[in-house]
Order: C-alpha cells, then structure tokens, then sequence
C-alpha cells in the first residue's frame, strides 16, 4: 500500500514537471553552440581558421565557415531543413540536405552518416568535426587529413612532408627538405633548435630519431597547441639556414665565439702575426616594396553588424564577400590578406592598428546592409579638426594625406560596377576606421540588388560585386604606390 | 495500471494543457502590449505652442540615396534651442510615419538640444534614437547628414553639430557612422548638396 502511494506520488510530481516543460515549451532556449577554440584549415585555394563549437560533448565547425573558402557555397535553412550547394574545383555542383537533430545528411549519392545529430543554429548549420573527413569526400575534397593534437585540418593535396638527411663531416649537417618554402620560427638554445611551424602544412612522423653522429644527436618532431614543432638537439650549440627558396633548411654547427681573450693575454713585446683581412660585411637587401591589398570584412564575433534577415547576419555576408573579392584580386595577380578570417571580435581601434600595421598599398572595408539598393562606395568624410601636434600623423585624420588616391579607387571601382550595371552610389562617409587608415582606403556597401533581401548572398551577385572591385583596383593599380613591409 | 494511476493521469494531462493555454494567452498577452507600447513611442510629434512657422527639413530617402529640401508650418517655440529641438521631432515624426523613405527605429526622439556660444549643438537623443535605428553605413549617414543640414537650414549659427544618446557618447549610430566627432555644417551641406 506504502510503495503504490509513493509510485503515486511520484508519478503525480513528475506530471507537474512535465506539465510545466510543456508549458514553456516556447520559451525553452536550446543548447546553444558554445565556441571552444579554431581549427587552422589549409587548403589548395587559401589557409583560413575557424571556430569550433562544443555542443554537448563533440566538437562542430559551422558549413558555411568551412566550405565558403574552398569553393562557391549556397545555403538555404527553411524550417529543420538546411539545404546546402556546393562546386568544388568546377566539378558538379553537389546537393545536401541536412535535417536539425537527425545524425545523417542525404546527397545525390545516398546518405552520408554523421557523429552526432545536426545542428541548425540562427539559419547556420553546424556538423561534428569528426564527421568532416566524411563530408568533403563526398564533395569532391580528398584527401582530407585531421590533425586534433595541432588543431589543424589538411584538405586536398597540401601536406608538406619533410625529409631529413643527416650529412656526415665536419661539421655534420642535417638537411630537411620540404615540398614548398615553409616559414617557421626558429628558437635556439644550447645544443638545441626548435622550428615552430604556425603557418605551414607541415607533417611530419610523429616521436624522435636518434643519429649516430658527434654533433647532431637526434630530432623529434610534434603536434601540440595548434602548432607543429620540429626540435633538433646536438653536442654543440646549432644553427640553422634557409637554401632552395625556403624549402630546405640546414642545421649545422654554430660559428663559435671570437677568440678576444687570448688576444689581449699576447705579451706586448711580442710581435704579432698579421691578421687575415675580415670579409666585408654583406650588405642587407633592403626589404622589397609590395602591393599588398588588405580587405576588412566588416564586424564579426559577438558585433554581428546588421540583421540583413533574422537569419543572415552582416558579418557573415561579408565575410563570404571578402573571400570572393579576394580569390578574384589573387586571380589578377594581386598579393591580398584579409584582416579578419573567422567569426571573432575585432574593435575599432584594434583593426585601425592592425591596418596600419600590415602597410597595405591599398585597404577596402567591406559592409552589407539591407536598406538602399545595389552598392555603395565610400571614401573617408574626414572631421576639420586636426589637433595632433606637429611630426605626427592625427589619428582621426590619417586618412587626409591619402584622399584623393582613395577617391581615385572609389571612382574606378564606380565605373567597374556601372560597366556591369550593377545600381552604385560613390560617397564620402563618417565611418571608422576607414578616416584612421594611413593609407589609400576605400569601403564598399553591398545592399540587396532588387526587392528580395536574400539575394545579397547570392553567389551570382557577390560574384560580380567582387569582379567589379578587383577589375577596379586592378585598372589603378599603377596610381597607388607599392609599400615597403 | 490501476484506475486510480489513470485518473492521475488523465488529471496531470489536464493540467499540462491548462498551462499551455495560460502561457500562450500570456505570451499574446505581452506581445500586444509591447506593440502598444510601440505605437505609442512612434507618435512623435512637436508640441503644438508658438506660433507657426516655415521650417525646412532634409529628408533622406533609402532607396535614392538621396536628400530632398522640404518647407512645412509647424508651431516653434521662441527660445532657440527648443526651436532645434521641435525641428528635429518634426523630422524624426516625419521618419516615424507609415510609407517613410527612411524609416529609423520606433520611438526615436529627441530629448534636448545644447546650444554653445561657438556654434556647436549637441543633439541629446533617447536611447531608441540609435539601439532601434537601421544598421548601415547609408543610412546612418543619411540620418546624421539630415539632422546636420535641416540645423543648420533652420539656424545658420549652428556650425557644428554633436550627437549624444541619452546623454553620454557613443562610438558609432548603430554600427558604422562615427558618432564620437562633431558634424560640420559647410562640409555636410557639401554632402547634403551631392545628395540632392
């Protein structure tokens, strides 16, 4: 009698949870994709990094964050359903449907079985990191190699294996030998030097190789913290060269100190032997100047810019922007970064400093928003007043000195989209950072082309927005002057 | 089971539905009175005392990006600042209405204007003014160019014009257009020019 009453009781207090769970039903806030980290993602058309979502226990990395680099990537969310399009290389393009919480993607060629259930978030899809490697292979993308230990994911042919031969001599040397020039930072210690590899593909065997040889005793190469490393020990302190453009590196003994002290120690009456003339000092190249074009994409992280649709966030929209514009400057021959790679926070005052840092010859703000029509072109509206004491540039007018290259850009991007009669306005506008670059700087605003909003991201129209800006800069190339690094 | 457990049940089903009805009439509940609320802060309007007088407002349009000179009879104050200040609500109000070419968020307002000996303004607006104003770098330009050069129509000595939300700085309007700077007026009634 006891145990049923309490069966009862039970049964009644659990109803009342289920009552008020269903109650609130509408109200509930799902577990939300908590950003844990970015993965480096290396791939034949441009390294980038994004960020990986912890839901529940697996990690995820958004689609649209890991597809939009690698090739023309269209995504349509309606309901649970996320309906994605995707041309690799100018294959086929290849369709998949996702469904929210159900662990499997439906492609032409059958179902694909995820990790763990998909997850749709704000219109943007999230698939398990594990289930990655999968994905691609069934969209043309092989081989695809994950690297967890350095966070790094290796898509298509881009590995850079190295070799090692060890030269007996005196000294010895041991040659490493990379399929492309590599650039590591190069820490020494004695006996020792380590190679960082933060933005090469390198791989590598992982654990240690020992060498039967007086000098160079051994190496290990390893993957942690988002980098590879490769640490080379010996008897005697090291040193390291670069030959073959960058793609070998010799380790051998390192020049010893002058002999200064047994100079001195010479008795003065003793006539000394003559000294071999030194070497003339090799003169340092200067640093070469470059045209380097840097794009902003405008906003992003937690600053999402503005709501183009509940769904589309202004960050995002330029973000795919930036990668187009970029792919077609690269296809004209121009060097291009991009100030801003992933879905993280940069405030006003960081990127007018990272700007300046990287000396570009040329910078170009992207934002997107869904009010007006067509594209929008600005240069800096610079305030009067300049308070800066005189030697210095003026923060909030950096830009003055670079005003009529700017307005040159702006005009011949202008022309580049009236050439494709793509609707333009060419105006002086208050934003920043744009008036703090100390260097010609131009933004473009794309607005939705007709009456229906979610054309902004359509890849045919930010296509030809960013066949126009490149055409435009291309066309004034020989205006803006080329900067040292 | 026995009948008593499905009675129990039956009954905590009742309940479960009972809830989802309370919670769905007050979600709609709140729903209409957030939209009152809305409706309310949308009107707007200069406060009809003084006698009338022409004013001329820039008004910005989206769509052209564009600014138009338009001339309307409104009752002004005599003081000069709340003669800036009932300016601007007639423009705001204006943005305000159903079918505007630049609608800016609901409730927008204008809570003061400061008025210095150098020709400085500064424009304190309430919160909605920027948290609901629509985010780009066009039409927080059209906005602040409007609000500068319709000033400046209505009183030449103000020659410059600083805008303040609910009484302290902010960096940008709503994302992009700088708002930590003053706005001059010969170099906005240039723009304003270009935008006719």
């Amino acid at each position: 009698m006891l145990r049923r009453r309490a069966l009862v009781v039970i049964a009644f207090w659990g109803g009342v949870c289920f009552a008020i769970w269903v109650a609130h039903r509408p109200w509930i806030v799902h577990a939300q994709p908590n950003a844990t980290g970015q993965i480096a993602v290396f791939s034949p058309q441009s390294t980038y990094s994004i960020p990986v979502q912890q839901v529940g226990s697996q990690s995820y990395v958004g689609l649209i964050d890991l597809l939009e680099p690698v090739g023309p990537v269209e995504a349509n969310a309606s309901g649970k359903k996320l309906k994605l399009r995707f041309n690799f290389a100018g294959n086929k393009p290849q369709e998949v449907e996702f469904q929210e919480g159900k662990d499997s993607a439906k492609l032409s060629s059958g179902k694909l079985k995820l990790a763990g259930n998909f997850v749709l978030q704000n219109g943007r899809g999230y698939v398990p990191l594990a289930s990655v490697g999968d994905l691609l292979a069934r969209l043309g993308i092989q081989p695809v190699e994950y690297h967890p230990a350095s966070q790094r994911l290796l898509i298509g042919n881009v590995a850079a294996r190295f070799t090692a031969e060890l030269k007996r001599g005196n000294p010895s040397r041991l040659l490493l030998g990379f399929p492309a020039p590599v650039n590591p930072t190069i820490d020494t210690e004695p006996g020792k030097v380590r190679l960082t590899f933060k933005r090469d593909p390198v791989v590598g065997p992982a654990g240690a190789v020992k060498y039967d040889d007086p000098l160079i005793t051994g190496s290990t190469f390893s993957e942690r913290n988002g980098v590879t490393e490769l640490e080379i020990t010996g008897t005697a302190p090291l040193m390291a060269n670069f030959a073959d453009g960058g793609r070998t590196i010799i380790l051998t003994a390192a020049p010893g100190p002058p002999p200064t002290q047994a100079v001195q120690q010479l008795p003065l009456n003793v006539p000394q032997p003559p000294t071999a003339a030194l070497p003339p000092p090799v003169p340092q190249a200067p640093p070469r100047p470059r045209f380097l074009v840097l794009i902003d994409p405008a906003h992003g992280g937690t600053d999402i810019g503005a709501a183009i649709t509940p769904q589309l966030p202004e960050k995002d929209v330029v973000l795919a922007l930036a990668r187009r514009l970029q792919h077609e400057l690269q296809a004209k021959g121009i060097a291009v970064a991009l100030l801003r790679t992933g879905d993280y926070s940069i405030g006003l005052d960081q990127r007018a400093i990272s700007i300046n840092a990287a000396r570009p010859a040329l910078y170009i703000a992207l934002h997107a928003a869904n009010t007006g029509k067509g594209v929008h072109v600005f240069t800096a509206l610079l305030p009067q007043e300049n308070t800066a004491p005189a030697g210095f540039l003026p923060w909030d007018t950096a830009q003055a000195a670079y005003a009529d290259l700017s307005g040159t850009v702006a005009g011949s991007i202008s022309a580049e989209l009236e050439n494709r009669k793509l609707p333009n306005t060419a105006l002086p506008a208050p934003l920043r950072p744009v008036n703090n670059v100390a260097a010609p700087a131009v933004a473009v605003e794309i607005a939705p082309p007709g009456a229906d909003v979610s054309e902004i991201a359509g890849v045919a129209y930010q296509t030809a927005v960013a066949q126009s800006i490149a055409a435009g800069v291309a066309a004034v190339r020989g205006k803006l002057p080329e900067v040292n690094p | 089971m026995t009948r008593r457990i499905v009675l129990m049940l039956g009954a905590l089903l009742l309940i479960a539905a009972g809830l989802g009805f309370y919670a769905w009439r007050l979600h709609k509940k709140v729903a209409a009175e957030e939209q009152r609320l809305t409706e309310q802060q949308q009107q707007v309007t200069a406060p009809a005392n003084g006698p009338t007088a022409n004013v001329t407002l820039y008004l910005a349009s989206d769509e052209t990006a564009a600014l138009s000179r338009k001339s309307v009879s409104i009752p002004l104050p005599t003081e000069r600042s709340e003669q800036a200040r009932v300016v601007l609500r007639t423009l705001l109000g204006t943005y305000a209405q159903a079918g505007s070419r630049h609608p800016i968020g609901a409730g927008a307002d204008v809570r003061d204007v400061y008025l210095l000996n150098d020709g400085s303004a500064v424009v304190d607006t309430n919160t909605a003014f920027a948290d609901a104003h629509p985010s780009g770098v066009l039409a927080e330009e059209l906005t602040i160019t409007s609000i500068v050069a319709t000033l400046n129509a209505n009183d030449p000595k103000i020659t410059r014009v600083k805008i303040i939300v609910n009484g302290a700085e902010r960096d940008t309007l709503a994302g992009h257009a700088d708002l930590r700077r003053f706005y001059f007026a010969n170099s906005i009634g240039q723009l304003a020019k270009e935008l006719q």
